[in-house]
C-alpha cells in the first residue's frame, strides 16, 4: 500500500520536506473492541505551504492531527510502521512518533514548533484565567520572556490579530469576549510562540458566518506574512479553495484523494470528492436546503470491506469494490487517488 | 462583584432574621415559662405557698409579661448589641457563662474537621481522577463508599477502642483531667490538639468520603476538557498542567458545598460527642432540651444556624473569588 508520495508541487531543491507523515494508523481500545479510525494516512508539507484536510465529521481529521502532536489519549495506539518526521526551526529532524511522553523535545514541539487551534474557541481557554495569562504562559515556555517583556509581546500579538485595545483585553476573561474575538485570541496564543507549522482544526466552524470570513482572511494574511506552514482542517471544501494550496480528502480514516487544490476542484478524480464539490454551498442554489453527500458515513467499527466508500458510491464496480481495497494511484502532477476506477488504466504496464 | 456581594449579604441578613424568629418560636414552645419554674425552684422546700401573684411579680420583674414580639426584640437585641444570650434556668447563671468556652471549642472542632476533610479529600480525589481505572483508584473508591456506609458513631467506637489499646491513655473528651479546669496555656492547647484529632477525624469521615467522590468526578470531567488539551498543545509540562487547569477547577464544587459539609458535621456532632464523651455543644443541646432550659437551647440553636449561614456566605464568596464567571457575572 506504500506509494510514492513525493512532493505535490515543485518544492525546493534537496527535497527536505518540513513535515512527512507515512503509514499513520491510529487504533483505539474501546468497550466494543479495537477500532481503527485512521489507517495508512500519508502526506507531506513544505515550509510556508498550506495543506487543507477535508472530510465529513468522523473521517479521522482530528485524530490524525492530534497524533502529530502526540495528543491522543492513552487508549490510542499508533501502528508500528507509523513515521512522522518534522524538520524544526533549527533544521533538525524530529521523529515525532519516537518522542518520549513528557520529554523536553515533545514539549518544545508542542506549541514551539507546531501550534494548534481548535474548533471551540470558548472551550479552548480555561475560564478561570485571563486571556493574557494563557498567552503569556506560551511566551514564557517558548520565547523565554517573563514579566513585562512577555506581556508586551502578548499585547503586540493581540493587536496583530486585530484585537482593538489589546492592553485592556489582555486582562479579560474568555467569557467577557465574543466568539470571534476568542478565536482571534487563540490564534494570537498559537502565533506568539512563532511555530513553523500551525494546525487549525475547523477554526471557523463554531463561528457566525460573517465572523468566519473575517477569521479566515486573518489566518490567510498572517500565514503569508509570517511564512508559516499550515494544516487547515474543515468539512467544507469551499473554505479549502480560499485558503489552501494543497488538499487531502479524507474518508473513513484514509486519504482518498490528494493534490493541488485547483486541479482537484476542477477535475476531481474520486467519486467522494465529486460529491463534496456538489455539496459546496453556492449563491445560485442557496434557496434549496444545504446539499450534503447522500447517505451516512459508517462507523470505524463497521468499516465496509473493499473500498470503504462503496456503500455511498454511485460509481461502484460490481464484484471489485466490495472485495478489494483500492490501491493508491499516482495521477501525476502531485495528484493521487484511491479508487478502482483509476487503477487499471494508470498502472497497466 | 459589588452587586454579587450585596445580593449575598442581603440574602444572609434575611436568612439570619428568619432563623432567629424560628429559634425564638421553638424557645416559646414548651408549656409554662421561666417564671413558673423560677418560682417553683425558689420556693420549693421552703413550705411557703406560691400564689399566682408571686409568679406574676417574678414575671414582671423579668419582663416575661410583655408581648412575645417585644420579648423577641429584647432577646435578639441583647444578643446583637451586648452579645448577651440571657439567663440559663437550670444552671442559675447566664447562658454566656455556660456556653462561652464551649462555643469556641465547637467552632475550633468544626474548623479542624473541615481542614482535615479538605486536606485529605482534595489531593486524594485529584490523584484518583488522574489514575482513573487503576488499582489505586479502585481502592479509593471502595474506601469512600465504605466511608459513606459506615456510621460515624461506629467508627468512633472502633477508633476509640484502638486508640485506647494502642496509646493506652484515655482519648475521650477534649482535655485530660488535669487540664479540664486549668487556665489556658500552651500545654493546655497542646493537650486539646492531642484530643481533638480523633473526634475531628471521626466527624470528617463521611464528608471526606463524599468530597473524595466529588473531587474525583469533577477532576475526571475537567481532565477531558478541550482547554486542557489546548494547554498540553502549547507545551505546558504535565504536572503543572494538571494543577493549573483541571485541579484548579475541581475545587470549585468543594467551595460551593462548605455550608453543606458544616451542616453534615453539626448533625453528626451530638452522637459522636456522646460516644467520645465530649461535653461540648451537641451534648449540651440535648441536655438543655431535656431540662426545658430554652434560653440555653435557643442560644445553641441560634449559634449553630448562624455558623451554617455564615459558612454558606463565605462559601459563596470563596466560589466567586475562585470563578471569574461568577465574580464578573458571565
Ligand atoms: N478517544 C477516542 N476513543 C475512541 N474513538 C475515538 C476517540 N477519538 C476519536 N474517535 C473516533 O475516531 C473517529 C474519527 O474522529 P475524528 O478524528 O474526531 O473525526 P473528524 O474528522 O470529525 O475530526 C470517530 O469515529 C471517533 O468516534
Ligand atoms: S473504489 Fe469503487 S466504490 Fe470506491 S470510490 Fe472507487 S468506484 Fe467507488
Ligand atoms: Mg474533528
Amino acid at each position: 500500500m506504500v506509494c510514492a508520495m513525493r512532493p505535490t508541487h515543485t518544492g525546493k531543491a534537496g527535497d527536505a520536506m518540513m513535515l512527512r507523515v507515512e503509514n499513520l494508523s491510529v487504533s483505539f481500545r474501546t468497550d466494543e473492541g479495537m477500532i481503527t479510525p485512521v489507517e495508512g494516512v500519508q502526506f507531506g508539507l513544505d515550509a510556508g505551504r498550506t495543506l487543507g484536510i477535508v472530510g465529513e465529521s468522523g473521517s479521522g481529521k482530528s485524530v490524525s492531527t492530534k497524533a502529530l502532536m502526540r495528543l491522543l489519549p492513552n487508549s490510542a495506539r499508533l501502528s508500528a510502521n507509523t513515521r512522522m518526521t518534522f524538520v524544526d526551526k533549527r533544521g533538525e529532524t524530529i521523529e515525532i512518533e519516537k518522542l518520549r511522553p513528557g520529554s523536553r523535545a515533545l514539549r518544545r514541539l508542542r506549541g514551539g514548533e507546531i501550534g494548534m487551534i481548535f474548533q471551540e474557541p470558548m472551550a479552548s481557554f480555561s475560564p478561570v484565567y485571563t486571556i493574557g495569562n494563557q498567552i503569556m504562559e506560551t511566551i514564557r515556555l517558548h520565547r523565554g520572556l517573563k514579566g513585562a517583556k512577555a506581556r508586551e509581546l502578548a499585547v503586540e500579538t493581540l493587536s496583530k490579530v486585530g484585537i482593538s485595545n489589546p492592553s485592556a483585553r489582555i486582562d479579560q476573561y474568555p467569557h467577557e469576549l465574543s466568539g470571534g474575538m476568542r478565536q482571534r485570541c487563540m490564534i494570537a496564543l498559537a502565533l506568539s510562540a512563532e511555530p513553523r507549522l500551525l494546525i487549525a482544526d475547523e477554526p471557523t466552524t463554531a463561528l457566525d458566518v460573517t465572523i468566519q470570513a473575517q477569521v479566515l482572511d486573518l489566518m490567510h494574511d498572517l500565514q503569508r506574512e509570517l511564512g508559516m506552514a499550515m494544516i487547515f482542517i474543515t468539512h467544507d471544501l469551499g473554505v479549502i479553495a480560499q485558503i489552501a494550496q494543497d488538499v487531502a480528502v479524507m474518508y473513513l480514516g484514509t486519504i482518498v484523494e490528494q493534490g493541488p487544490v485547483r486541479d482537484v476542484l476542477q477535475t476531481p478524480a474520486h467519486p467522494y470528492t465529486r460529491d463534496l464539490i456538489a455539496a459546496i454551498p453556492r449563491l445560485d442554489r442557496l434557496e434549496h436546503r444545504l446539499h450534503t453527500v447522500p447517505g451516512e458515513i459508517p462507523s470505524p467499527s463497521a468499516r465496509p470491506t473493499g473500498c470503504s466508500f462503496r456503500t455511498r458510491c454511485s460509481d461502484a464496480i460490481d464484484g471489485l469494490c466490495a472485495t478489494k481495497t483500492p490501491p493508491v494511484t499516482d495521477l501525476g502532477g502531485g495528484r493521487m487517488v484511491r479508487c478502482h476506477r483509476h487503477y487499471p488504466e494508470r498502472t497497466a504496464t | 462583584m459589588l452587586r454579587f456581594l450585596t445580593e449575598r449579604a442581603i440574602g444572609m441578613a434575611v436568612t439570619l432574621f428568619l432563623v432567629s424568629i424560628m429559634v425564638f418560636v421553638i424557645m416559646e414552645l414548651p408549656p409554662g415559662d421561666y417564671a413558673d419554674r423560677y418560682a417553683f425552684r425558689k420556693y420549693s422546700g421552703t413550705g411557703l405557698t406560691i400564689t399566682e401573684a408571686d409568679v406574676a411579680a417574678i414575671r414582671a420583674e423579668l419582663g416575661l409579661d410583655k408581648a412575645a414580639i417585644l420579648r423577641y426584640f429584647d432577646w435578639i437585641g441583647g444578643i446583637i448589641l451586648r452579645g448577651d444570650f440571657g439567663q440559663a434556668y437550670a444552671f442559675e447563671t447566664s447562658v454566656n457563662s455556660i456556653i462561652g468556652e464551649k462555643a469556641w471549642l465547637t467552632l475550633g472542632l468544626l474548623l479542624v474537621t473541615l481542614i482535615i476533610t479538605y486536606v485529605v479529600s482534595i489531593p486524594i480525589g485529584i490523584f484518583a481522577a488522574v489514575r482513573r481505572g487503576s488499582a489505586v483508584d479502585y481502592g479509593l473508591t471502595v474506601f469512600s463508599y465504605l466511608g459513606l456506609a459506615l456510621p460515624n458513631f461506629l467508627l468512633a467506637l472502633v477508633l476509640l477502642y484502638f486508640a485506647n489499646s494502642w496509646f493506652g491513655a484515655a482519648v475521650g473528651g477534649l482535655f485530660s483531667a488535669e487540664y479540664a479546669d486549668a487556665p489556658w496555656s500552651l500545654a493546655k492547647f497542646w493537650d486539646l490538639v492531642k484530643h481533638m484529632w480523633l473526634p475531628a477525624f471521626v466527624l470528617a469521615w463521611s464528608a471526606m468520603a463524599y468530597q473524595i467522590q466529588t473531587v474525583r468526578a469533577t477532576m475526571s470531567d475537567e481532565i477531558g476538557k478541550l482547554s486542557v488539551t489546548a494547554a498540553r498543545a502549547r507545551g505546558v509540562p504535565e504536572g503543572r498542567l494538571l494543577l493549573k487547569y483541571p485541579a484548579r477547577l475541581a475545587i470549585n464544587p468543594i467551595a460551593s458545598t462548605i455550608g453543606f459539609d458544616v451542616n453534615r458535621i453539626f448533625s453528626e456532632l451530638p452522637i459522636v460527642a456522646a460516644v467520645l464523651g465530649l461535653t461540648e455543644l451537641g451534648d449540651l443541646l440535648l441536655k438543655s432540651f431535656l431540662d426545658l432550659d430554652m434560653n440555653v437551647a435557643g442560644a445553641i440553636l441560634l449559634l449553630l444556624t448562624v455558623v451554617i449561614v455564615v459558612m454558606n456566605f463565605l462559601s459563596d464568596l470563596l466560589l466567586a473569588w475562585l470563578d471569574p464567571r461568577i465574580r464578573l457575572g458571565g
